[in-house]
């Protein structure tokens, strides 16, 4: 199984390492999660009594046994942080129950490769991550509201002088030899909202791992606000 | 050490964080202040700016760590929490030099006060600009009295109480 867990940004801050180095770390919540299913490829994988499912045909035509269907793929559905009793349904109250915990507010996969150790309703901490040294974190941006191409796209500022008059930090042209009979070019980069978008940061050094409070030192910035809801799995990339 | 002199209205100077013991909600934010006080020295040195101290650095030489002093006028500190770090310069063969040390860090071992300084204000920047004479602070240690000896550091209108730590 691909090794992850999911989290909650706290902040930022910055600790000494014994040699005296500064280093810069963000500091996540990992955990406690609880397993809330998991998700197999074959029928033969599903728990004995999950293999059918009935149908009820009515009164008189009693119930219909039919073949469950897998999922197709493998994965650990992962829940963190419980919701407000008042703010769940009863769907979600029932799928969380099956796991005999309470509904939880961030509910998210973790793809495996092979059917995964795990079972339904345990609960994972920050330790499952004891042995990783890098990890990669999903997380969802800050909200820039509407922005201009600089700030959204890098674009360049046009002239302060040299007769440039109201025109520092606007688009620019939108291609207008190609716009002549098609159009504004698909997908030009312009103005718009900005923010907001799930956001991968690969590879972020795993500095220190305080089990007693779930807790996660990762080195550097990670995506999002604090109290925002991460995904912190074991890194894609190759380690040498 | 020396015992602690009152020294509240000391220009950027203050060197209070609250106990941890007294902080033990556990809301994000004071959760990380938590943790930021786990990593903090107990006490750091009493010091202010405007004082002109000897920071005892750990340096790092061949395979062999000794002690480095480095003596000159603390021109501004700031960051609170484990950030807090403080600004020394000194003169050099008529080159100022300015480092910056932080002062959680296991690296900086010790900062005793060689002689307080009496300024008003947070950062002294403009020290920057003067050389000789210009640099003393009034209250320096051994100085001149010249109540004029650097300007912009006039005598206080408040009544001009002593500084205690002389």
């Amino acid at each position: 199984m691909t090794i992850g867990i999911l989290g909650k940004k706290l902040g930022m801050t910055q600790v000494f390492q014994p040699d005296g180095t500064l280093v810069p770390v963000t500091v996540v919540q990992a955990g406690p999660c609880t397993v809330l299913q998991v998700k197999v490829k074959n029928t033969s994988e599903l728990p004995e009594p999950h293999r059918t499912a009935t149908t009820n045909l009515g009164k008189k035509r009693g119930k219909l046994a039919r073949p469950r269907r897998a999922d197709g793929y493998y994965a650990v559905q992962l829940g963190f942080d419980d919701q407000r009793e008042r703010n769940v349904n009863a769907a979600e109250k029932g799928h969380a129950a099956k796991a005999g915990a309470p509904a939880k507010r961030f509910v998210r996969e973790i793809r495996a490769a092979a059917l995964p150790a795990v079972k339904q309703g345990d609960v994972l901490n920050v330790d499952v991550l004891k042995d990783v040294r890098h990890v990669d974190v999903i997380g969802i941006t800050k909200g820039r509201g509407f922005t201009g191409t600089i700030k959204r796209w890098n674009f360049h500022r046009q002239p302060m002088s040299h007769g440039n008059s109201k025109h520092h930090r606007k688009v620019g042209g939108l291609g207008r030899t190609y716009s002549i009979n098609k159009g504004v070019p698909k997908g030009k980069k312009m103005c718009g909202h900005y923010g907001v978008e799930q956001v991968t940061i690969q590879n972020l050094e795993v500095v220190k791992i305080d089990a007693e409070r779930n807790l996660l030192f990762l080195r550097g910035a990670i995506p999002g606000h604090n109290d925002g809801y991460v995904i912190v799995k074991q890194t894609l990339k190759v380690q040498v | 050490m020396k015992s602690e002199p009152d020294r509240a209205g000391c220009p950027g100077g203050s060197h209070e964080y609250p106990n941890p013991i007294l902080k033990t909600e556990d809301t994000t934010m004071d959760l990380m202040r938590q943790l930021e006080i786990e990593q903090m020295k107990p006490k750091l040195p009493d010091f202010c700016v405007g004082d002109t101290v000897d920071v005892h650095y750990l340096i790092k030489e061949g395979d062999k760590e000794r002690v480095q002093l480095f003596s000159g006028t603390v021109i501004a500190v700031r960051g609170s929490g484990i950030r807090r770090s403080a600004v020394v310069r000194r003169l050099v063969a008529g080159e100022g030099v300015e480092r910056v040390f932080p002062l959680h860090s296991p690296r900086v071992q010790d900062v005793v006060v060689k002689a307080r300084g009496r300024v008003r204000r947070a950062k002294l920047y403009y020290l920057r600009e003067r050389v000789g004479k210009a640099v003393r602070l009034r209250g320096n240690f051994g100085k001149q009295k010249g109540p004029r000896s650097a300007r912009g550091t006039r005598p206080a209108t408040s009544g001009g109480k002593s500084n205690p730590a002389r």
